[in-house]
């Protein structure tokens, strides 16, 4: 099997490391993977703020770049979000019959990562070794858009050594919203408040999410504060193993 | 208590007029205790009504079918209400209605009038024209009449006066109903509203009440209600004024069996609300002999005309978005500007505005979702919000001031860097050295200038790692398509 | 007035613009699968409804046809009720003697603001929301007799209670002018979300289900007709 890894802009730049975990689980499970150096952005952060032609253009190009894939794997709940729930009404209005058609043969390739393992290649248990208490944080994207319901926990209970620590109010936003929490900083800072509350309140060592971007508004507080607890993509735990334990930087 | 400003045209922006909420101890702490009650209760009966989504579906269907032939349906109730002893008027907007409802109350020689709590009057800023008129407006509502006694401003859709808690309306009360040693129990303080009201519903003969449904095939009117007050002003005074919003209506009489479903389990978490009332046009020897509806436009007919837009008026006031807004549950009702507060608000009040005011409202709001899942008609709000985004992105984009607003050329530059891996590879470098200055030792970003301030206010950053992904694959020799 | 009729025209030419391009739904294409039909016999019905007045804190008490006058009597004895109201169609036997009705033909608002008390028929019962419905005919009276006296007796039969909403719309295919729905005495919880039982409406709600049952049996599939009040 063959899939081609859509890293994202922002785990492209900022966390490399969830991309590196990526790999390693995929070749550890025997997918073939791909990169195409030509990828840069799913649109979504111009669409959410109202920068639609923008956001038109960046999805155009991620149609062309991936309309012969065999399949496209995201690790970001919100990107997968962003081309399930907006490209179609970002081609409807401004893209032409050949891409509606191109986009339309591609959705159902594209695959967020907890969706490649459990409804593509059919695990749950990927071998994973991490011996910590961890709580879930369930992104907005991934459990109202892509409704990825209880696959992340499957996985999670899975991991050998993983103590999993459920949270309090999992369904409530962490206050992120791309540039919401530059635009209206302090309600977002208000809204994590509360969400590192409830993070705290599970003793957990680590946070996980399926997107890096809601752990970088978490972790960036958890730091910010002392707390000694830390953020980390699924991909990594999944990738973790006795002998080759989870990349998790300071 | 805040001193909320509830006009879009002078509110300002929610960023800014949310800063002294959150600082606000009591409201922060009513608003989460009233939000989780409310939703709990919402959460216990959704769960028991096995057919829930199926009268989602039908809802949001009955509420399509009406928006999309909406104008047949207001005639029909027009004919139907008026042969049934009615008084039909059409306000295009808010000035014309406050006209009507004058003109009705000066053939009255109405010096007071009882008022059902109604957004509509609120939305057209009814009562300050009754008193410049020189109609004394009273609230009958409880919630409404803390709010009117305590010179204070809705905070919620459903539970207006949420923002006030038991020893500030026993303060409002003892001190307009001069009542000494008035306790601050609930059912004290509800007590003393019954027998201040008692008297003024038996003897004032004009009363203004909004609606929560017009139905078009019978013409008849409903409203639902917990208190009673609304039955009262529906039925024992001379003259009533209803004043509706034109998308307010419903085909049949037989579409209320799903619609009163949905709004009580939705609003207050009950399975039906205590009282709701439905009378058609005048009806001899029973409630008023002088009926008026007054239809309100004001913007509705120019929202229906926009095709993502158009669901807003699906809107049945239950206030559910409201509930389980997580922005809502941080600032209340009052930093949004407007009456409409929460989810709902923020795509609502700029559209009745025209879009030239409340423009900060269509970006509060981290895009959650958490509002479509519990809305009983289906709005998708984050994808209304969204759309209203690109138009105040849009309307400004010829504008030069756009040239100094670092957010939007941030964005156009970053679309510029979007469009080629060159450039792409090139912004990330750049931004590796140009962070450095700002990163610790340990890696991390504790303070930003510019923007990126916002950020640290209260979170720190990472700094950007040495090798991007790209870098490191291609370092390892792996595989390119 | 020409204003009026103008803004009327341009408010209709807005929405016939608006809505030109269609995207409404049309009304044959509505879905309703919902449920409309109930599942429950008659006795889990009562019961349910029962049940779901009681939690609204409303008095509940069964009675057969026949001694359906006592029970009146004993529950306006055992509540120390002496003046009460009552619409005019209500039924000569349901009067109970020792007490002094006044029959509403076109009381004062003073006086029904005086009353202990009504006592009145119903139209139909719901239920699954514990809602009891009036259409205010003669039986059950206008809509301020059963709002102002703060004590209100509703004889509901067994065989008007339907199990659902869409039940009790089904029995009317011919809507009623009025209608009132009462799911409990009234409430408020605006004072920091404590629940309040009487505000404005009656605070005190008693129901007789009178187990009309030869009627129920004819009328369990069609109830149409037995759903009419009065």
């Amino acid at each position: 099997m063959r899939t081609s890894l859509f890293i994202t802009c922002y785990n492209d730049t900022l966390f490399p490391e969830t991309g590196r975990a990526v790999v390693r689980l995929l070749d550890r499970l025997g997918v073939e993977i791909t990169f195409n150096p030509e990828q840069t952005c799913c649109g979504q952060m111009h669409a959410n703020t109202g920068f639609r032609a923008e956001a038109f253009s960046q999805a155009k190009r991620f149609v062309r770049m991936y309309k012969d894939a065999e399949s496209v794997l995201i690790p970001s709940s919100s990107c997968v979000a962003m081309i399930r729930d907006q490209y179609p009404g970002l081609f409807a209005e401004l893209g032409s019959p050949t891409l509606r058609d191109e986009f339309e043969a591609l959705l159902p390739r594209v695959y967020e990562l907890s969706e490649f393992l459990i409804d593509k290649l059919g695990v749950q248990d990927v071998g994973a070794y991490f011996p910590h208490r961890v709580t879930y944080h369930a992104s907005c994207h991934g459990l109202r858009s892509l409704q990825v319901d209880d696959k992340p926990m499957r996985l999670l209970q899975n991991v050998r050594g993983l103590q999993l620590a459920p949270i309090e109010n999992l369904d409530r936003c962490c206050g992120f919203g791309g540039t919401f929490s530059i635009k209206n900083a302090e309600v977002s800072s208000a809204m994590l408040a509360g969400k590192v509350h409830d993070v705290l309140s599970t003793r957990a060592e680590f946070c996980a999410a399926l997107d890096n971007s809601c752990l970088m508004h978490i972790g960036g507080s958890l730091h910010r504060q002392y707390t000694g607890v830390r953020t980390i993509h699924l991909a990594q735990i999944l990738a973790s193993t006795e002998n080759d334990p989870a990349e998790v930087l300071a | 208590m805040s001193h909320a400003v509830l006009d879009p045209r002078v509110a300002p922006e929610f960023p800014k007029a949310a800063l002294p909420v959150l600082r606000d101890t009591q409201l922060r702490k009513n608003v989460a205790h009233a939000t989780d009650v409310i939703q709990a209760k919402r959460a216990k009966l959704v769960a028991e009504k096995k057919d829930w989504q199926e009268l989602r579906t039908a809802a949001a269907a009955i509420r399509d079918n009406v928006l999309g032939n909406l104008g047949d349906y207001l005639e029909q109730f027009e004919e139907r209400c008026t042969a049934a002893g009615g008084q039909v008027h059409w306000a295009s907007d808010a000035a014309e209605a406050r006209r009507i409802i004058l003109d009705i109350l000066r053939e009255e020689q109405a010096r007071e009038v009882i008022k059902i709590k109604t957004m509509t009057s609120a939305e057209i800023d009814l009562n300050p024209a009754l008193k410049s008129a020189g109609v004394h407006a009273i609230e009958t509502d409880l919630a409404e009449l803390i709010l009117q006694l305590g010179k204070e401003e809705p905070s919620h859709i459903v539970v207006p006066a949420l923002h006030v808690n038991r020893s500030q309306v026993r303060e409002i009360f003892s001190k307009s109903m001069h009542l000494e040693g008035l306790s601050d129990e609930p059912q004290a303080l509800t007590a003393a509203a019954r027998s201040y009201l008692r008297n003024k519903f038996l003897t004032i003969p004009t009363a203004i009440s909004g609606a929560n449904y017009l139905v078009a095939e019978t013409g008849s009117v409903v409203i639902v209600e917990s208190e009673g007050n609304g039955r009262m002003c529906l039925t024992l005074p001379r003259t009533l004024i209803t004043l509706a919003g034109i998308e307010k209506i419903i085909p049949r009489f037989e579409d209320l069996e799903v619609m009163l479903q949905i709004l009580a389990r939705s609003a207050t978490g009950e399975r039906m609300n205590p009282y709701n009332s439905l009378w058609t046009g005048v009806t001899e020897g029973d409630g008023p002999q002088r009926f008026h509806v007054v239809l309100l436009d004001n913007g509705r007919s120019e929202i229906l005309a926009r095709k993502t837009e158009r669901q807003t008026l699906r809107c049945i006031r239950c206030g559910a978005c409201q509930n389980t807004c997580p922005v809502y549950r941080q600032t209340g009702g009052h930093a949004y500007g407007s009456v409409y507060g929460g989810p709902i608000g923020a795509i609502l009040t700029p559209q009745l505005m025209h879009m030239e005011h409340a423009q900060s409202l269509p970006y509060a709001s981290s895009l959650c979702g958490a509002c479509y899942e519990v809305c009983p008609v289906k709005i998708n709000i984050p994808e209304v919000l969204i759309e209203l985004r690109a138009q105040v992105v849009d309307q400004d984009r010829h504008k030069t001031s756009r040239l100094f607003d670092p957010m939007y050329m941030g964005m156009r530059m970053a679309n510029s860097v979007f469009a080629s891996a060159g450039r792409f590879r090139a912004a990330q470098r750049l931004g590796r050295t140009a962070l450095k200055p700002f990163t610790g030792k340990d890696g991390w970003i504790r303070s930003l200038p510019g923007l990126g301030a916002k950020w640290t206010i209260t979170r720190d950053l990472r700094g950007l790692p040495e090798q991007s992904f790209r870098e490191w694959w291609e370092k390892q020799g792996r595989k390119m398509p | 007035m020409t204003v009026a009729t103008s803004s009327r025209q341009s408010i209709l030419d807005r929405i016939r613009k608006a809505t030109a391009a269609g995207g409404g739904t049309g009304d044959d294409e509505l879905q309703r699968g919902y449920i409309r039909k109930g599942s429950l016999n008659e006795d889990e019905r009562i019961a349910l409804m029962t049940e779901r007045l009681r939690e609204y804190d409303a008095e509940v008490v069964e009675s057969g046809v026949a001694d359906l006058p006592a029970t009146i009597a004993a529950e306006l004895f055992a509540g120390g009720k002496k003046v009460l109201a009552a619409p005019q169609g209500l039924p000569a036997q349901w009067l109970a003697q020792g007490v002094n009705w006044r029959i509403d033909g076109n009381l004062d608002y003073a006086e029904l603001d005086g009353v202990e008390g009504v006592v009145t028929a119903a139209s139909a019962g719901i239920a699954e929301s514990g809602t009891i419905v009036l259409h205010h005919g003669p039986q059950e009276g206008r809509r301020v007799l059963s709002l102002l006296p703060d004590w209100h007796l509703c004889i509901l039969r067994a065989s008007q209670i339907v199990q659902t909403l869409p039940e009790y719309f089904a029995l009317y295919p011919h809507p009623p002018a009025l209608a009132t729905m009462l799911s409990g005495p009234s409430a408020t919880a605006d004072i920091e979300m404590t629940r309040i039982k009487g505000v404005h409406g009656p605070r005190f709600l008693h129901v007789v289900i009178v187990r009309d049952a030869a009627q129920t049996r004819t009328g369990a599939t069609s109830s149409a007709g037995a759903g009419q009040a009065g």
